[in-house]
């Protein structure tokens, strides 16, 4: 295969990840190569251990391939120093955990705001914009614990939108959440798809995985089918 | 509007108040500790130096093997070790350069009531070394006539013109002509009357305890001590700058500033201990905390940052409680000093220093600082990926 790092957003060639472990080595992932496109919803699937998250961890610069390339934009990330890739991660990938990752003591609004301030950008009207557009404009000063699970995840996705990234980035972005308030978590993420946003989401979830547009299937660190 | 990144640490500093609470105490300690060292040592400094100006004199006078610690000690009012005849007196009057000698004859004594009482008999020359007294009627001309300290008039319920036993001594009266206006000093407590009538009542004729000497030029003061040693007395006297005296007391105190500086830093050290150790636990409960933010872009520098701005709010938040700690109790630290030092300027040390509050403040931030160190550097280790692993409720 031979990726077109030019038009794509992510272009990953043989990528190979070891974690050395006192006994054994783990190969979780092992020549892992794909494409995804502009305005692609991807999901990648497969059963736990199959090295799905590692595979994130990559595509979102916050972990070294063994082996392998990868593109970001056509820009390829090896090149790139540990500066290099978090200057990436905060203007260029936008990230959605399975445990939400706000923070406790900030309000709504400032954890939407937080990548602002890594970034030293203001908020120019934003947090607000991206608030309305997950409804949650009037939970603004509330802090998370007052929120539900799922309207937990929607602020957490507004914040990883504020920075305007290229790539949606999330683990498990349901798996924390019942299926109803799963199903708001995953309209809006075709909603941002429809609007033109680049997704990758990692899933057990069927209905997570059949709202994308194309599946992968990893089985033992491997693409399959 | 521009969020700022000081929320973070902030509100960390928020989200355990009690440990929070715990550190800053730990950090107050050391800092109400430095606090007084430093107002101690300047304020003590000071008040040597205020005495020094109300002594009005440059050099003191002592018999030959007068330990003079000892004699210095004696200004402030009590017993003196040994005297010197009245007949030097002229002979040091008559060093060219000597502008004032005020003799001196001093008693101290105890009142039925055991309070003490400082005699010093002495002529008007004092009013010469003295221009800043305020005098209430005369100086004491005639035998039975005294000029009684304001503290001591305040005690015995002394007017002028009053008629009075003279505490200490069995029998003896004598009409106060003059009373001493608030000096701030040991005179206070003093009763001043003419030299003949101490030589007379302590019985030693002919007599004095020490002459103070104030110079025409201070600035030749070495000069004048080796013209002073020259004179046809000079052999059987002690000749004292009263500036060397107090810097041996500044040196007498040293025990007592090393005992406070060995405690500034043991509480220094604990206190850096605490508050590294809080760091510490707080950046291990926080690693998936700080992974999202290293994955939301945040840099090394960033997280660096944000533990030590945690750091050093909590460390000033300890400095100002230790300053208000310091200043509410220098009363009495004060007093515990007097019982321990042997020469405690009248008038006391102030209990605010604006020197000591910005040492405070550097001291603060600089155990901040260093306190952060550790806990620091393990903060901006955390791997991104850190982000994703524990899958544990919560939010
Ligand atoms: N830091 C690590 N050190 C050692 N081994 C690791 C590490 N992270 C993951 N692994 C191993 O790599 C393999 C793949 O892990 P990974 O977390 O990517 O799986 P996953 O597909 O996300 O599984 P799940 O669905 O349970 O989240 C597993 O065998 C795991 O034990
Ligand atoms: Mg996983």
């Amino acid at each position: 295969m031979n990726p077109s790092p030019d038009q794509a957003v992510v272009a990953a060639e043989a990528l190979t990840k070891v974690y050395r472990r006192a006994a054994e080595d783990v190969r979780a992932l092992d020549g892992v190569s794909l494409t995804v496109r502009r305005g692609e919803f991807v999901a990648i699937v497969g059963p736990s251990g199959a090295g799905k998250t590692t595979l994130l961890n990559l595509l979102g610069c916050m972990d070294a391939p063994s082996s392998g390339r990868l593109w970001l934009e056509g820009r390829e990330v090896q090149q790139l120093n540990e500066r290099g890739r978090t200057h990436l991660r905060r203007e260029r990938l936008g990230f959605v955990f399975q445990h939400f990752g706000l923070v406790p003591t900030l309000t709504v609004a400032e954890n939407v705001a937080l990548p602002l301030v890594f970034a030293r950008r203001t908020a120019d009207g934003r947090v607000s914009r991206l608030l309305e557009k997950v409804g949650l404009s009037s939970r603004r000063n509330h802090r998370p614990h007052e929120l539900s699970g799922g309207e937990m995840q929607r602020v957490a996705i507004a914040r990883a939108l504020v920075n305007e990234p290229a790539l949606l980035l999330a683990d498990e972005p349901t798996g924390n959440l019942d299926s109803v308030t799963g199903e708001a978590v995953i309209a809006l993420l075709r909603q941002l798809n429809a609007e033109g946003l680049t997704v990758v989401v990692v899933t057990h979830n069927p209905a997570l995985a059949g709202a994308a547009g194309r599946q992968l299937r990893l089985a033992d660190g491997r693409l399959a089918g | 509007m521009k969020t700022s990144w000081l929320i973070l640490p902030w509100n960390e500093w928020r989200r355990r108040p009690v440990r929070t609470g715990v550190t800053v105490m730990g950090v107050s300690l050391a800092v109400a500790a430095l606090f007084s060292l430093v107002a101690f040592e300047r304020g003590y400094r000071r008040g040597l130096q205020a005495e020094l100006d109300r002594l009005g004199a440059h050099i003191l006078v002592v018999p030959k093997g007068c330990p003079y610690d000892a004699a210095s000690l004696a200004l402030h009012g009590a017993n003196w070790p040994c005297h010197l005849s009245a007949d030097y007196l002229a002979e040091i009057r008559a060093v060219p350069g000597v502008k004032a000698a005020m003799p001196a004859l001093m008693s101290a004594l105890r009142d039925p009531a055991g309070q003490l009482v400082v005699y010093v008999g002495t002529d008007a020359s004092l009013l010469g070394l003295r221009p800043q007294w305020r005098i209430r009627g005369r100086f004491p001309e005639h035998g039975a006539e005294i000029l009684a300290g304001c503290e001591l008039a305040h005690r015995y319920g002394w007017h002028v013109g009053d008629a009075v036993r003279l505490p200490g001594l069995t029998n003896v009266s004598a009409t106060i002509c003059g009373l001493l206006e608030v000096t701030h000093g040991a005179e206070d407590y003093f009763i001043h009357l003419p030299l003949a009538e101490a030589q007379r009542q302590f019985r030693r004729p002919n007599e004095l305890t020490h002459v103070l000497v104030r110079l025409a030029d201070p600035t030749r003061l070495d000069e004048m001590v080796r013209q002073l040693h020259g004179c046809g007395a000079g052999m059987n006297l002690n000749v004292v700058p009263l500036t060397h005296l107090f810097r041996t007391f500044q040196q007498l105190i040293n025990s007592t500033r090393s005992l406070l500086a060995c405690i500034v830093v043991v509480a220094g050290l604990v206190a850096v201990v605490g508050v590294a150790n809080a760091l510490l636990m707080a950046v291990g409960e926080r690693t998936r905390e700080i992974g999202v933010f290293r994955a939301l872009g945040a840099s090394r520098a960033d997280i660096v940052r944000v533990v030590l701005a945690e750091a050093v709010m909590v460390c000033l938040a300890g400095a100002g409680v230790g300053i208000a700690l310091a200043v509410a109790g220098a009363r009495s630290l004060e007093v515990w000093l007097r019982t321990r030092l042997p020469l405690v300027p009248a008038g006391g040390f102030a209990a605010w220093d604006n020197y000591a509050c910005g040492a405070c403040v550097l001291g603060a931030v600089a155990l901040g600082a260093l306190a952060a160190w550790v806990p620091a550097w393990r903060a901006c280790e955390v791997p991104p990926q850190a982000a994703m692993r524990g899958l544990g409720g919560g939010w």
